[in-house]
């Protein structure tokens, strides 16, 4: 009975600051539209800022009172009132593959600034409220935090629905996501009510940061995940019904806690942080996807597609130049590089999945882990057999994520992905290769090849990426591209017209996986050890949003996109120190660059393009018009004045 | 074999049972309204049946029902000989049946000749007809008039066009069943002479051509049988003659001021 008396309090208190995250993410959710990714992120970075005007050995030593005053009533709102300003109000409307691009590159920049801020190295504290005062109550031991934490929740619970079923502003922000138009005709103002809501959105999950950090500890990427664990709850109320979320925050707090006591031992035991991602993919599983329904258009259009001889040409170069480049190149060098094309591999997965099938996927880089698993394994390491294992196994898991994801699309997808690469982290690479430790992973014997110099190692890389990508180039081309575009622009034309699109998306889907299998076993022969750290989730989030600056639908681009990473490291000591931190960077880049779908990788096609044009290197040829209703395109030609080229 | 299908199965036969698409008592609800009550019709061979009604009958969503892209509350679906009311959709196409779509389902980032070719290849994909797929699109495309345009992504051009589009990449699966929401509107008083030639035509192979069309006369020049839809209720169905003499159409639908 005391047993499950303590672990209720800590379930409570654990379930309120869920409910904190969640309620934070249905107000913006509610009122824009836009899913905030970047929320654990806002929690941490206030967690964070709380310490520094609280803490009296490292910090400003201010009053807590105080400095929770400040956090939560100014810095937290006037931070909310910054990001509708100036990242969210240009995106109302605008597609949900870039609402997630710029709140995923917002996570990224806030993790990246709070590393400079606050050196990870060095250990922090947040203590209780009260110091950890408490009292007994009958078993248990409460402490005051805890009271505090349950009280904030039930009153922010209660406030919240006052505010929205009682009073004007409530309703007004209920209203505007349904119609901003007409709620600006009737007198409201959606502007005012988005700044509103942001502002308050941002209020709680500082609070809910504030709560988290003493319980949990007060590091960056802990704290920030751990608020993605509240995603769960904000899904069982579909981003909608606060209550609702409000539920499923405490019966994910309490489920979890309850595991962690009763469970002393074994492999769930184990895993039982996952839990709240376990929850949250199996709610996206059971919720209601949008039927195949709407055709998707690309904000942008797409460049050409190369044709096999540039792709070849360019391939060649491509390698010569690597191998050129080799001769000038230190050991540490030529390893980065390896992985900057192993990195550019995982890339060109996504120039598959997500440039040209359009499905967002933010757990390649755990597939890449599975890869490097299975290579560690099979021969013990370094036999071309455990090349075969870590495509074989990486393939086998994605398809067997596929199969419960094929119905999502957009938002949905990427959480599950997400949650998967998260579950991946804490039940898989932790347990395999321990906490810190590793595991050592040879490089694959290749007749003929001395696979164990660094320079070899590199081409090799530089080889199967350029291999790779000229058959992803080619399959785009092939009548199974053409399918897959077809599936992403119209998944109900392509039913009507005989196409299985689950069958086709599990396809890619698997294949991609592969990739990223492959791509595994390159890294690991970078360092010949890799650890729980080299496949972590976030890396995943990095690889989605670099393959997006660099440009999505070009291999040019996801090359570019990757090595920008990878050599990171080499550019460095010559950044000032405000830009040394490659979260920041790619953050950066994603909210700025990363609205462009096409990259950097389409101003390169356009400029291609442009060049061909100039030289008249395009000549594009005569049409005739023919059949029944061809007046129709030829008068549209001719109305478009520069497309004339029929001849009638 | 579908549990909600039961009751409508004892309740009612097939009344149309050579025809080339038979739906039976099809409903379909949306929240509390009743897009499509109990509608029962048929399509036949070598002919073409018109589906009319005003704007919010029914029209599209029957034609969603047909093709499994809604699940009906109730009612069931025949092609052929066969129940198809539990196949998912695309298993429902390979028995032979085409659409177009009234608000446009093309591939936008492919070029109009890779719409085209794209069909060709799923159904030589799920087909026994060994025709290169090219050669296919070759033909589809000069057919439904749209060589001048083949190169241009489809997402830049005017919906007119892009519906002949959908037009030829139904042709491409060398469909038994048409099923057409619409692909006349945007198209000029020649343009839409030549698409009724054209559907015509179709039939002649025997093809059976079901029709949504707004344009009363097209429907009345090239229908066989029009069925006709007010507020998801079947309220009439025969010959153009006998549809243009109905009281209930010309009050619902053609209005009360159409010459008689």
């Amino acid at each position: 009975m005391e047993i499950f008396l303590s672990y209720t309090v800590v379930g409570i208190v654990a379930g309120c600051v869920y409910a904190l995250i969640a309620t934070g993410l249905v107000v913006t959710y509610n009122t824009t539209g836009i899913f905030n990714f970047a929320h654990g992120a806002i929690a941490m970075v206030g967690a964070y800022t709380y310490w520094q005007f609280e803490d009296a050995a490292q910090g400003w030593g201010i009053n807590p009172v105080i400095s929770l005053i400040i956090v939560l009533f100014v810095l937290a709102p006037l931070f909310g009132l910054i990001v509708e300003r100036v990242l969210m109000r240009p995106l109302q409307g605008a597609s949900v593959d870039l609402t997630l691009v710029v709140t995923l590159g917002l996570l990224l920049f806030l993790v990246g600034v709070a590393q400079l801020a606050w050196d990870p190295s060095v250990t922090r504290n947040l203590p209780y409220f009260f110091n950890g005062a408490g009292f007994r109550l009958g078993y248990v031991q409460v402490n005051y935090h805890e009271i505090v934490a349950v009280v904030a929740t039930v009153g922010i619970a209660l406030g919240l629905r006052v505010l929205f079923n009682n009073t004007r502003t409530g309703i007004a922000m209920r209203a505007v996501v349904d119609n901003p138009d007409l709620l600006a005709m009737a007198g409201g103002q959606p502007t005012r009510v988005r700044q509103l809501s942001w502002a308050l959105s941002c209020s709680l999950a500082a609070l809910a940061g504030i709560l988290l950090a003493p319980i949990a500890r007060l590091d960056i990427l802990l704290l920030t995940l751990l608020v993605v664990d509240g995603y769960g709850a904000a899904i069982i109320g579909r981003l909608r019904s606060l209550p609702l979320a409000v539920g499923g925050a405490m019966a994910i707090g309490l489920g979890q806690n309850y595991l962690n006591g009763y469970l002393h031992s074994g492999f769930l035991h184990r895993i039982q942080f996952t839990i709240p991602m376990v929850v949250l993919f199996v709610m996206l599983i059971l919720l209601p996807q949008d039927r195949l329904k709407s055709a998707s258009f690309a904000d942008a259009i797409s460049p050409r597609v190369a044709a096999l001889k540039p792709s070849l040409i360019w391939g060649a170069i491509l390698i010569g130049g690597t191998a050129l480049a080799s001769l000038g190149l230190s050991d540490v060098n030529m390893r980065t590089g390896a992985n900057g094309f192993a990195l550019a591999l995982i890339l060109l997965s996504l120039l598959l999945l997500t440039g040209y099938g359009g499905m967002v996927s933010i757990c390649q880089v755990s597939m890449a882990g599975l890869g490097a698993i299975a290579m560690g394994h099979v021969a013990s390491g370094g036999s071309l057999l455990g090349v075969l294992a870590a495509i074989g196994l990486s393939g086998a898991v994605g398809a067997a994520l596929a199969f419960p994801t094929l119905k999502m699309r957009g938002l949905y997808l990427a959480l599950a992905t997400f949650a998967f690469a998260t579950v991946m982290d804490q039940a898989v690479f932790t347990q395999v290769f321990g906490t810190g430790g590793n595991l050592a992973i040879g490089r694959p014997r290749i007749p003929g090849i001395p696979t164990q110099s660094d320079r070899a190692w590199m081409m090799v890389c530089c080889v199967v990426f350029t291999v790779v990508a000229i058959v992803v180039l080619a399959v785009r081309r092939s009548s199974f591209g053409r399918r897959l575009v077809a599936v992403n622009d119209s998944p109900a034309a392509c039913a009507t017209l005989g196409v299985n699109v689950n069958y086709t998306k599990l396809v890619v889907f698997t294949a991609a996986a592969m990739m990223c299998g492959l791509a595994g076993v390159l890294i690991g022969g970078v360092t010949h050890s890799v650890d729980a750290l080299t496949f972590q989730a976030l890396l995943s989030l990095v690889a989605l949003l670099l393959a997006r600056v660099g440009g999505i639908n070009t291999a040019t681009g996801v090359l570019f996109g990757a090595f920008v990473f990878a050599l990171f490291p080499i550019f460095v000591p010559h950044l000032p120190h405000i830009l040394q931190n490659q979260f920041l960077l790619t953050g950066l880049a994603a909210v700025s660059v990363g609205r462009d779908p096409n990259g950097f990788g389409g101003r390169i096609a356009q400029g291609a393009a442009y060049l061909r044009n100039a030289f008249g290197m395009n000549p594009k040829p005569a049409f005739v018009a023919t059949g029944p209703v061809a007046g129709t395109a030829a008068v549209f030609l001719e109305e478009e004045g520069n497309l004339v080229r029929a001849g009638n | 074999m579908s549990a909600p299908a039961t009751e409508s199965t004892e309740r009612t036969a097939r009344q149309d049972p050579h025809a080339a698409l038979e739906i039976l008592d099809v409903s379909v609800k949306f929240g509390g309204i009743n897009a499509v009550s109990d509608v029962s019709l048929s399509a036949r061979r070598g002919q073409i049946t018109g589906l009319i009604g005003p704007n919010g009958a029914g029209k599209t969503t029957t034609f969603n029902v047909i093709t499994g892209l809604q699940e009906p509350t109730h009612g069931r679906v025949f092609i052929g000989d066969q129940e198809v009311s539990d196949l998912p959709p695309y298993k429902r196409s390979r028995l032979g049946m085409a659409r177009t779509f009234q608000r446009l389902e093309v591939f936008g980032s492919l070029s109009v000749y890779e719409n085209v070719l794209a069909a060709a290849e799923f159904h030589h994909s799920w087909s026994d007809d060994e025709t290169p797929p090219r050669l296919v699109a070759n033909e589809i495309v000069e057919r439904v008039g749209l060589s001048i345009v083949s190169e241009e992504r489809v997402d830049a051009l005017p919906t007119g066009i892009a519906r002949l589009v959908e037009l030829g990449r139904a042709l491409a699966t060398r469909p038994d069943l048409l099923l057409l929401d619409e692909v006349g509107s945007g198209l000029n008083h020649e343009e839409t002479a030549a698409l009724g030639d054209l559907m015509i035509d179709l039939t002649r192979d025997g093809t059976a051509i079901l029709l949504v069309e707004h344009d009363v006369e097209l429907v009345m020049r090239v229908c066989d049988r029009i069925f006709v839809l007010d507020f998801g209720r079947l309220i009439a169905n025969g010959t153009p003659e006998q549809i243009q003499k109905d009281p209930a159409v010309q009050a619902a639908y053609l209005g009360a001021d159409t010459e008689s």
